[in-house]
C-alpha cells in the first residue's frame, strides 16, 4: 500500500486511533493544515492514524498538531519545501513544561542518539508527510539529498533552565508550551578547545557560519534565517559578557559575512541586485541580527555548537500547544 | 493468523478540470504575459527569445518576476502576480526547474489559468512529472505544459537562445495558436 518509510509500522486499528483523537482534544474531521505538495487535507483523524503507525506517544498529539498547523503558515513556504531539491526537512523545536512531560531531548544526544518519545513523535509527523501531503522521494520531492531527519524528524527542545536567556518561543511571543518549526538543511558541528572568552566563542561560531554554499549566500535568496544551539558552558560563558541575546545576536551577524570578492565575478550581479552588498563591502549570511535564531541546548560536555542552516525564504514560525 | 480493520493514513482528493482551457488562437494583438523568476538565467534567455518572437508575430508582450514568496514580500508578490494576470490574456509561466520552483510555477500557473486565459507552464524535462502532480493535485490536471530539455541552466545562452528557436512552433501548439502554415494549405 506504500504507506510506510520502510520501517515496522503499528496497526492503525479503530480503537488505536480513537485513544490519539482524544487526547488530541479535537473532533476527528477537524482540518488541521492543508498540506502541500499535493494540497491534502490534514484531518485531526488522519493525523492521528499516522501517529499511532509511528509509534508516537498519545500524549504528544496537541504537539503534533500544533506542529502541523505551524508548517501549514505561508510564511513557512511548505509548498516549497516538500518538493524541493533541497535536503530540507522542518526541525520541531519544544518550548515549556511539556518537554518534561513528554520528554522531549534538550540534553547531552538531543539531535539523535538519546532514547525517548522525540523519534516517535518526529516520525509521526514525516508519516503525515508521506501520507497526508503525498511527499515522496523522486516524484513529489525533487529532494537531491534528502536528509536523515526525514525518517524519525527532528524533534528537540531547548534546555530553558540553563539558558542565561528568555526561551526561544518567549523571544518570538509565545510563552509556556510552545513549537517553533524552523526548515533545517541538516545540521553541523563546531568544535572549539581554544576560546576562553564569550567574544571567542561568538567569534569562531560566526566565521563558521559563513561558507560560500550556505543558503544564506544564494544568489537567489533576498531573505533568509539562521539557527545556533550553543551548549549551555558556552552559554554560561558568553552571557557572562553578553547578558542580553540581542547583542549575542548582533556578534553572532557580524562575523558571519564574506566579502563578495571572494565570490567569482558571475555570482556578482545576482547579489548586488538583492542590495545585499554592504558599504564595507560584505555580504551577511542573514539580512539582520534577529535572522540569527540562537537556543540553548546540548551536554554539558561543552566543546562544540551545532549550526543549522535555513532553506530557501523559509521563514520560522512558532506558535503555542494547546494544554 | 487473526485479521483485523486498520484506518487509512493517506487523504483523497477529487475535484479536476480536466480541460486545457481556451486556445489562444490568433496571436495578433494578443496581451502575452511571462512569469518570470529570480532564479533561471536560463528562463530569462528563452523568454526574451521567445518574446522576441512572438512580437513579430503581432502580439503585445509584457513581464512580471516572482520574488520571494513569503513574508510581506510574498503578500506584495501575489498582489503583483494577481494585477498582472489580470492585465493580460494570455500566460507563460516558468520556470519550473526544481522543486520549489515547480511548486511555485504551477502554483502560479494555476492562479492564471483559473481566470479562464490560454496558460502554459513551463518546465524541465527531470520536473515534468512533479508539475504535472501539483497541476493535478491543484485541481486541473488538463494545464498545459511545455518542456525544455534538462540540463538547461549550465548551457551557455547562446546555445539556451538556439532552443528556444526550436521549440518555439511546439509552444505555439501547446497553447492552441491557429498554424498558419496548415491554415494556407486547407485553403
Amino acid at each position: 500500500m506504500g504507506w510506510g518509510d520502510g520501517l515496522p509500522l503499528i496497526p492503525p486499528t479503530e480503537e488505536r486511533v480513537q485513544q490519539y483523537i482524544v487526547a488530541g482534544q479535537r473532533y476527528p474531521d477537524e482540518t488541521i493544515a492543508v498540506l502541500p505538495p499535493l494540497r491534502s487535507e490534514a484531518t485531526a483523524e488522519k493525523i492521528a492514524i499516522n501517529a499511532v503507525m509511528a509509534g508516537a506517544p498519545a500524549a504528544a498529539m496537541p504537539l503534533i498538531y500544533a506542529a502541523i498547523e505551524a508548517m501549514a503558515d505561508p510564511n513557512f513556504d511548505l509548498a516549497g519545501l516538500n518538493a524541493t531539491t533541497g535536503s530540507v526537512v522542518p526541525a520541531v523545536i519544544v518550548n515549556g513544561p511539556i518537554r518534561h512531560r513528554l520528554g522531549i531531548p534538550y540534553g547531552a544526544g538531543l539531535f539523535g542518539g538519546v532514547e525517548g518519545a522525540a523519534p516517535g513523535i518526529g516520525r509521526a509527523i514525516r508519516l503525515a508527510m508521506r501520507n497526508i501531503a503525498g511527499q515522496h522521494v523522486g516524484t513529489t520531492s525533487k529532494s537531491v539529498y534528502g536528509n536523515p531527519g526525514r525518517v524519525a524528524g527532528i524533534v528537540i527542545g531547548e534546555w530553558e533552565e540553563r539558558s542565561p536567556w528568555a526561551p526561544l518561543a518567549a523571544r518570538r511571543g509565545v510563552p509556556g508550551d510552545a513549537v517553533t518549526i524552523y526548515g533545517a538543511m541538516g545540521t553541523a558541528n563546531i568544535c572549539d578547545v581554544v576560546a576562553d572568552s564569550g567574544i571567542g566563542l561568538l567569534e569562531m561560531i560566526g566565521k563558521s557560519l559563513a561558507y560560500p554554499g550556505a543558503n544564506g549566500f544564494l544568489p537567489s535568496t533576498a531573505y533568509s534565517e539562521t539557527l545556533i544551539v550553543i551548549n549551555p558552558v558556552w552559554a554560561e560563558l558568553i552571557a557572562r559578557e553578553y547578558p542580553a541575546i540581542e547583542s549575542v545576536q548582533e556578534i553572532l551577524w557580524d562575523k558571519a559575512a564574506l566579502p563578495i570578492d571572494w565570490f567569482r565575478p558571475e555570482y556578482l550581479k545576482p547579489i548586488e541586485a538583492l542590495g545585499r552588498v554592504r558599504a564595507d563591502g560584505r555580504v551577511h549570511l542573514v539580512p539582520e541580527p534577529k535572522d540569527v535564531l540562537v537556543m540553548v541546548a546540548g551536554g554539558e560536555g561543552g566543546l562544540h555548537a551545532h549550526m543549522v542552516h535555513s532553506w530557501g525564504a523559509c521563514l520560522t514560525v512558532t506558535r503555542p500547544i494547546a494544554a | 493468523m487473526s485479521k483485523g480493520i486498520v484506518l487509512d493514513p493517506t487523504s483523497s482528493f477529487s475535484h479536476d478540470i480536466a480541460s486545457s482551457g481556451p486556445d489562444v488562437g490568433d496571436l495578433a494583438g494578443r496581451k502575452i504575459g511571462f512569469r518570470v523568476d529570480m532564479l533561471w538565467r536560463s528562463w530569462d534567455w528563452v523568454s526574451e527569445i521567445w518574446a522576441e518572437m512572438l512580437r513579430a508575430d503581432g502580439a503585445e508582450v509584457s513581464f512580471w518576476r516572482s520574488m520571494g514568496r513569503t513574508a510581506e514580500e510574498g503578500v506584495r508578490m501575489n498582489a503583483e502576480m494577481n494585477a498582472f494576470f489580470d492585465g493580460v490574456d494570455t500566460a507563460i509561466v516558468g520556470l519550473a526547474n526544481c522543486g520549489s520552483c515547480t511548486s511555485w510555477t504551477i502554483h502560479d500557473a494555476l492562479a492564471a489559468a483559473g481566470r479562464d486565459i490560454p496558460t502554459v507552464a513551463i518546465a524541465t524535462a527531470h520536473f515534468e512529472d512533479l508539475a504535472h502532480a501539483l497541476a493535478k493535485r491543484g485541481g486541473r490536471s488538463g494545464l498545459r505544459l511545455q518542456v525544455l530539455p534538462y540540463p538547461l541552466d549550465t548551457l551557455q545562452k547562446e546555445q539556451v537562445h538556439a532552443i528556444a528557436r526550436e521549440q518555439y512552433r511546439s509552444l505555439l501548439r501547446t497553447l492552441g495558436v491557429r498554424d498558419r502554415l496548415a491554415q494556407q494549405s486547407a485553403a
